[in-house]
């Protein structure tokens, strides 16, 4: 519950504050909220089925982003940013999926 | 346990433990910046998320534009100007042609003129006056400079012409009596002179016992017409 809670705060924290980005930053945000949203539904499933740690989510969340941001950043260097980040998307996205697929059987049983 | 039951425990009722705090703190991150990445994406259009290379690209687009546009607008600058050109030098030929149609019109006698002129009235009691002495007298007139005369009411052009002996005089075939009043628009200060020399115009006329009298005015009117006649086989040779 209070996990639930804390994203609807950090929703409404965003729309209301508008923190200004820093531009360095800003081309890699996209990409690790991507891969942020990964490691929550894997979190949630892992949870669904009774093997949930917390540290290892952190670890995952930590690292997922980082790891996301580093790939976009590696292709912005090798002039494949646009490319890669369109990868790292697509890989997220699948992973994203067969982790609801998990999570769906566990609540609906279907 | 299943997983729904395990969900249900983890929502309700809220426990405040170190994973549940933890997870907090994580998503509340994720919906931050899912807030600003929405956030900014939505208001700054498409140029914000946009890559370097293809602001770039847009960059390199718009200047492309802006130099067909300039391109156009300097033509299209430059037909104005034309345009306005011709039609000033249409206007122009215009304004030339109605001032050499006033010009040519005053020549042939079909329209009106006015100006500085003199009036020569020849009163002649004895039926003397000949139709030649009058041809003289505006041969004379012409010689000095007259622009534009009229005799009883009929404009001299330059087919004009007097038949008939004393004191039956035509014009044009317009019979006229004495007086005959003549009256030239013209520079009165050559036109008198001109009438009044030894042996001129007046001279003659007074041996033949006429009685002649010449009127300076600065405003002479000669509204005598005479009607445009196209030439029957004359056609202008110009263009």
């Amino acid at each position: 519950m209070i996990a639930v809670l804390g994203l609807v705060i950090g929703v409404v924290a965003g729309l209301l504050v508008r923190p200004e980005v820093p531009a360095v930053v800003e081309p890699y945000l996209p990409i690790a909220v991507v891969a942020a949203l990964d490691a929550v539904f894997g979190g949630l499933r892992a949870m669904l089925d009774g093997i949930f740690v917390d540290k290892v989510f952190v670890v995952s969340f930590l690292s997922n982003v980082v790891v996301a941001a580093l790939i976009v950043f590696l292709g912005d260097k090798l002039g494949v940013g646009a490319q890669l980040s369109t990868g790292v998307v697509v890989v997220l996205g699948i992973r994203i999926f067969s982790n609801a697929a998990a999570i769906r059987r566990h609540v609906f049983r279907a | 346990m299943t997983g729904r039951q395990r969900l249900v425990a983890g929502l309700w009722p809220p426990r405040v433990t170190r994973a549940q705090l933890t997870v907090a703190a994580l998503l509340f991150v994720l919906g931050l910046g899912l807030a600003i990445q929405v956030r900014s994406t939505s208001d700054n259009s498409a140029l914000r998320g946009a890559r370097q290379e293809d602001l770039v690209r847009i960059l390199a687009e718009l200047d492309n534009r802006t130099e067909r546009l300039e391109d156009e607008k300097q033509s299209l600058e430059a037909q104005r100007t034309e345009l306005e050109n011709s039609s000033d030098q249409a206007e122009e030929a215009r304004k030339q042609t109605r001032q050499k149609e006033q010009q040519l019109g005053i020549l042939a006698g079909t329209v009106a003129a006015r100006g500085p002129g003199i009036t020569l009235t020849i009163a002649d009691g004895s039926g003397s006056v000949e139709a030649d002495m009058l041809l003289d007298a505006i041969q004379e007139l012409r010689a000095a400079g007259a622009e534009a005369i009229q005799v009883n009411g009929n404009r001299i052009v330059a087919d004009t012409y007097f038949t008939g002996t004393g004191g039956d005089i035509d014009v044009d075939g317009n019979r006229i009596g004495a007086p005959y009043i003549f009256k030239v628009i013209g520079k009165p200060q050559d036109l008198e002179p001109a009438l009044n020399i030894p042996g001129g115009v007046v001279q003659t006329l007074e041996k033949e016992r006429a009685t002649v009298t010449v009127t300076r005015s600065e405003k002479i009117v000669v509204d005598a017409l005479r009607p445009v006649k196209r030439p029957d086989y004359a056609r202008s040779s110009t263009r």
